[in-house]
């Protein structure tokens, strides 16, 4: 039984089956096989779900081995196809799960009956298996077999309340990247590890049960205390903190159209003089040197006058200039980066954030790194696997496991 | 060990009790303050660590502060001038569990306090700006040495190299360098991105699995680590399958048809958004996969002559109509609460659901009530409160929930005294010289 990593990557030795066909239980597979688990993924015939959705490796439209989406999730795994609806397939899977140290699922309760599985009779009979089910509203309660999607789960857990525009009769506006998903692997991530340092302790196993349902409702920073405390509701505002009423726009266009999230708080007197000493370096402080607009109800009086002018401050400066200038002043602003912009940023690439991997056919694209760093010794992405590629190899290890017992 | 030095007025239901579950034996000095830095190592105090919260009467943490307070609505920047730092709420729900004591970093003695805690700590957390720790000589090279094997975590906007190491950050601003604002709003518009600091809560969950990957990998090996997590990196691995599209097929995101709004592309579905109901700016959420959701959503909504439209016989189709369909729906949904709609859509097979206040989430919602997501305790200046729990049912492990959040230094004399064996008299005068 695996107790703590056998080389050099925290994860490295330990064995993990993956039946998960959905983000939520994916991501958790590939942040432990990016960290260096084995983590053989059983797919159906014809690939686990993920791989019939887009977008493509361009030219490979509709191919199973070329989804970006497929990729995304499912780094540095092995891919096992195995026909779970057949006696001989159920076995086989049944075989590779008493190997493993961690088996990860997705479904929720009825369709992982319908495909075979008791996950409770599982830790009963492999008193050291860790099992972590991640499903869109947990194992339990009245809307266990509830659909969910991604926008779905942030709307029942309250997250997209928050978000959209301050003009309301747009409805709110889910954000963008799959973040139910990625909420719902977090706390998946972080209920294998205290299952692991459990097991490092005892010895046994258990069934680990998270809801993406509840994680989003437990992530939605300040709605849930605003209700706990003054029992108040939040209005989603543009961009920016949703609140109890309206505060100021926060994104300025700079001069080559990327606009910045700027956020002034008006009562912090440092800032206030940052920013007036920043105006005047364009001869655009105005007025607002003035000895009147050190007092902060005077600013607070005269605040839309404020953010006039800061507004043609930004205009005539293109937005990494603004960016560099104001955080050499120690200003907390940032450019609403568009994702390609990312690949030029001077920072992330002296971090060597991004990765190439050698993903299809194709030559090896960046991927994004690992999302922290250990002073022993970090892992990254490796090429998702193709369909089934690992089965004749995983297979025939199993019958050998067989003829030497 | 010297006598207990129990401050007399101390209830007993506050005193400090021994830890369990698969952390307990572990010890954290944490530096860590804000949101991002408490929410961390709120999951390690959850679950059997000693956490002690090291403060700053000077500087207290923001979150003490922001007035979100029982029968006070503020907006969070309004602060209250001259707040009582043990009434924050948001603070109560960052910092259950933990030990709070305070220390002035500025003082020598304060720095030799905290210099022996740390050789009795067995992991050291912090979020500052770059810099800080180093000021007080708290490197880990020094660290190491006070406490061998130590696990150090580290957390800040940016890591801690690179050009913009120093550079300074918050939620918003995570959000906007790292892409998440962007893909996130209506076609032709300015984003709409985040109405939360989402990247404090997820920065915060993968520094506490990175601390707790050092201390399993701890476990086994006897060695310590240094843990680096910059909370921008955390956020462009999340962007998903739009970052591939870029770097794989050289597409650029800034163009007129992106992002999406609440439209979906991949999978395709129709329909799929978010639709008015029956009252003000509420709305109802619904998602429609492939052919036998959509018998499925036609057949709930009882078939109405609209659906035999040959605009909506197929999945490509609906797509291509999605504005005229959009519409239809709506006449639909405009008829019923969002709680009704999602009733009956989801009793139907069909993923749909209410986009729930937290009103909705906190009073209402069956499935949060009986997997009991919130639980309460009481706190001495804010009494009874609600707590957002941790959304993972163990079979086996346990949370340890014993005390809502340490009132400002309110365990000085348990951690100086019992833990690090300074007598009344000495906690007396590091008292009346302000070093603690």
């Amino acid at each position: 039984m695996w107790d703590g990593p056998t080389s050099e990557l925290t994860y490295s030795g330990l064995r993990v089956v993956e039946l998960a066909q959905d983000p939520q239980g994916e991501i958790v597979g590939k942040l432990l096989a990016d960290q260096g688990a084995d983590v053989v993924k059983v797919e159906p015939p014809g690939g686990s779900a993920g791989r019939r959705i887009g977008p493509w490796a361009q030219g490979h439209e509709g191919d199973p081995d070329h989804s970006l989406h497929f990729w995304t999730y499912n780094t540095g795994k092995r891919s096992v196809v195995v026909d779970t609806s057949t006696a001989e397939g159920r076995q086989e899977r049944g075989a590779l799960i008493t190997d493993a140290d961690v088996l990860i699922t997705s479904a929720g309760p009825r369709d992982l009956e319908a495909d075979g599985l008791d996950l409770h009779a599982l830790v009963d009979e492999l008193p050291h298996l860790i099992v972590l089910s991640v499903s869109p509203f947990g194992l339990t309660g009245p809307w266990a077999e509830w659909r969910s999607s991604d926008l779905v789960a942030l709307a029942a857990g309250g997250i997209l309340m928050s978000c959209g525009y301050d003009d309301h009769t747009i409805p709110p506006i889910r954000p963008g990247g799959n973040q139910a998903f990625q909420i719902a692997a977090s706390f998946g991530h972080c209920g294998v590890l205290l299952a692991l340092l459990e097991r490092q302790a005892t010895g046994l196993g258990q069934l680990v049960d998270v809801s993406m349902h509840e994680a989003v409702a437990v992530s939605g920073e300040l709605a849930n205390p605003y209700w706990f405390y003054p029992r108040v509701l939040l209005e989603r505002q543009t961009c920016r903190h949703a609140q109890p009423s309206p505060t100021q726009p926060a994104l300025f266009e700079c001069a080559d159209g990327v606009q910045v999230y700027f956020a002034l708080i008006l009562s912090d007197d440092r800032t206030w003089t940052t920013l007036v000493e920043w105006l005047t370096t364009l001869g655009l402080d105005l007025d607002l040197g003035g000895e009147e607009y050190l007092s902060l109800a005077y600013r607070q009086e005269h605040f839309s006058h404020i953010q006039t002018i800061m507004e043609s401050f930004f205009l005539m400066q293109d937005s990494v200039t603004v960016y560099e200038e104001a955080q050499r002043r120690g200003l907390p602003i940032g450019p609403v980066f568009a994702p390609e912009q990312l690949l030029d940023d001077p920072h992330l690439r002296e971090r060597g954030f991004f990765v190439p991997v050698a993903a299809g056919d194709g030559e090896p694209a960046l991927f994004p790194g690992a999302p922290f760093r250990f002073s022993y010794g970090t892992g990254g992405p490796k090429a998702p696997p193709r369909l089934g590629a690992d089965t004749a190899a995983v297979v025939s290890g199993l019958a050998a496991g067989e003829v030497a017992s | 060990m010297t006598s207990v030095n129990e401050s007399p007025a101390r209830p007993a239901h506050r005193t400090p009790v021994p830890r369990v579950g698969p952390l307990a034996g572990v010890r954290v000095a944490d530096f860590c303050w804000m949101g991002v830095g408490s929410v961390a190592t709120r999951m390690l105090a959850d679950f059997g660590a000693e956490v002690i919260k090291i403060e700053n009467r000077r500087r207290i943490d923001r979150p003490r502060l922001l007035p979100i307070y029982k029968g006070e609505a503020r907006n969070y920047g309004e602060e209250v001038p001259d707040a009582d730092p043990n009434r924050g709420g948001l603070h109560n729900n960052y910092s259950r569990n933990k030990l709070g004591i305070t220390v002035d970093m500025k003082s020598p003695k304060g720095r030799d306090l905290v210099d022996r805690l740390i050789s009795v700590s067995s992991v050291v957390t912090e979020n500052f700006a770059p810099g800080v720790m180093e000021r007080w000589g708290l490197t880990y090279e020094r660290l190491d040495e006070l406490s061998p094997n130590v696990v150090y975590g580290r957390m800040s906007g940016f890591g801690h190299s690179g050009p913009h190491a120093h550079f300074k950050s918050y939620g918003p601003i995570v959000q906007a360098v790292s892409g998440l604002s962007f893909i996130s709003g209506l076609p032709g518009r300015e984003p709409s991105g985040w109405g939360l600091s989402y990247m404090d809560n997820q920065a915060a969950y993968y520094n506490s699995a990175a601390l707790m990957m050092a201390i399993l990998r701890r476990n086994k090996t006897g060695r310590g680590a240094e843990v680096d997590v910059s909370a921008v990196e955390v956020g462009i691995s999340m962007i998903g399958p739009d970052m591939l599209d870029v770097t794989v097929n050289g597409h650029h995101t800034r163009r007129p048809d992106f992002p999406r709004g609440n439209r979906l592309e991949h999978p395709p579905a129709a329909p799929h958004g978010v639709y008015p109901s029956d009252s003000d700016d509420r709305w109802i959420a619904i998602a429609v996969f492939g052919d036998d959701d959509w018998t499925r959503f036609v057949e709930a909504i009882g078939r109405p002559a609209w659906t035999e439209d040959p605009r909506f016989a197929t999945e490509g189709s609906r797509r291509a109509h999605q504005d005229a369909l959009d519409e239809h729906v709506t006449a639909w949904t405009r008829q019923r609460s969002p709680r009704e709609a999602m009733l009956l859509l989801q009793s139907a097979g069909v993923a749909a659901g209410a986009a729930q206040t937290a009103e909705e989430i906190n009073e209402w919602d069956p499935q949060l009530r009986e997997r009991g997501i919130f639980f309460e305790l009481d706190h001495p200046v804010i009494g009874e409160a609600r707590f957002e729990g941790t959304p993972v049912t163990f079979s086996r492990t346990r949370q340890h929930t014993w005390r809502s959040a340490p009132l400002l230094g309110e365990d000085n004399h348990h951690v100086f005294g019992d833990m690090l064996g300074l007598t009344g008299d000495e906690i007396a005068e590091l008292e009346s010289e302000g070093v603690i």
